[in-house]
């Protein structure tokens, strides 16, 4: 079983996502009905994050196929052409870093989940403490800008592979 | 009445004792906040004239950028060839003391051939260090 330290408040969601997804979709829906199938992209479009040209998020640390004794690691976040900043906060140019553990990327349109696998940094981190089970992990950034939706076009990092051993 | 005079007495000595009424700014700072240079290492050479990247480490606290208030941030200040500023006014902004007031958390920076220190400054929404201040260690890169 995986256990995460993260030191710093973690960003948990209410219940009340699960609710405002509803609204989300049946929003949506109701407008495909309305106005047929031009208007979804556009309506997805229009509620995303631009990023800016040359953004790239990418894992400092640890390398793909680092071994890792343990299982205790930080993970540094970088991020090129591009600002970290708290969620809520509009600001041009910027977005919060989120740590994908063994999962492949969410869906680049909608929140990004916040779970064990999906890891919120919305206090603006760039330095990520986790703790892993022994066995092979694969990590991955992705960006989310202040709703924590993926900008367009997303920022995201290679996907690496560690490896942890039991020490 | 005399009480009221030692009561002041006392609260007008603290004021003037107190060690931080000078020497840091009011936003205070998470505690075990730790700033660090990630790349370049102390000691390290590093190409001359040529742009070389920085890596901002924070640990503990969070980065938003300049004007934005949210609890357990700053930005980061890069300071070349100079020492930490008073730590109770704004960072100065001149070629000595970067502002990265965009959120960002690296750059790329050049020097000319030599011995060169570069340093790391957390300053908050208003470029005004924490307290405690939160910055790096000092450290000395050759260019060559």
């Amino acid at each position: 079983m995986r256990r995460t330290v993260t030191p710093v408040v973690l960003d948990v969601r209410h219940g009340s996502h699960a609710r405002r997804e509803v609204l989300r979709r049946t929003l949506r829906a109701t407008l495909l009905l309305m106005f047929g199938n031009m208007v979804p992209s556009v309506f997805a479009a229009a509620e995303q994050t631009p990023s800016p040209p040359g953004a790239e998020e990418y894992i400092i640390w640890p390398s793909d196929g680092t071994v890792i004794h343990g299982g205790k690691l930080w993970v540094r976040m970088g991020l090129r052409n591009m600002g970290v900043c708290p969620k809520g906060v509009v600001f041009p140019n910027t977005g919060h870093h989120h740590l994908l553990i063994d999962t492949d990327l969410p869906p680049l349109d909608q929140e990004i989940p916040s779970d064990r696998n999906h890891l919120h940094f919305g206090a603006g981190e760039t330095d990520a403490r986790i703790e892993l089970p022994p066995g092979k992990h694969t990590l991955q950034l992705i960006l989310g800008d202040h709703n924590h939706v993926p900008h367009v076009p997303p920022v995201y990092s290679k996907k690496i592979t560690i490896t942890v051993l039991k020490d | 009445m005399y009480k009221i005079i030692a009561v002041a007495a006392l609260v007008m000595s603290a004021a003037l004792a107190s060690p931080n009424a000078a020497i840091a700014g009011t936003t205070p700072a998470p505690a075990g906040a730790h700033e660090y240079i990630g790349y370049p290492n102390d000691g390290q050479v590093v190409p001359a004239n040529k742009p070389f990247k920085v890596w901002f480490g924070l640990r503990y606290m969070g980065v938003a950028p300049k004007g934005v208030k949210y609890p357990n941030t700053g930005h980061h200040h890069l300071l070349i060839d100079t020492d930490l500023p008073p730590m109770d006014q704004e960072i100065p902004s001149d070629r000595n003391h970067l502002h990265f007031g965009a959120g960002e958390t690296e750059t790329m920076i050049q020097l000319p051939p030599g011995k060169h220190t570069l340093q790391l400054l957390m300053g908050d929404d208003m470029h005004v260090p924490h307290n405690p201040p939160v910055y790096s260690k000092k450290i000395t890169v050759i260019a060559r």
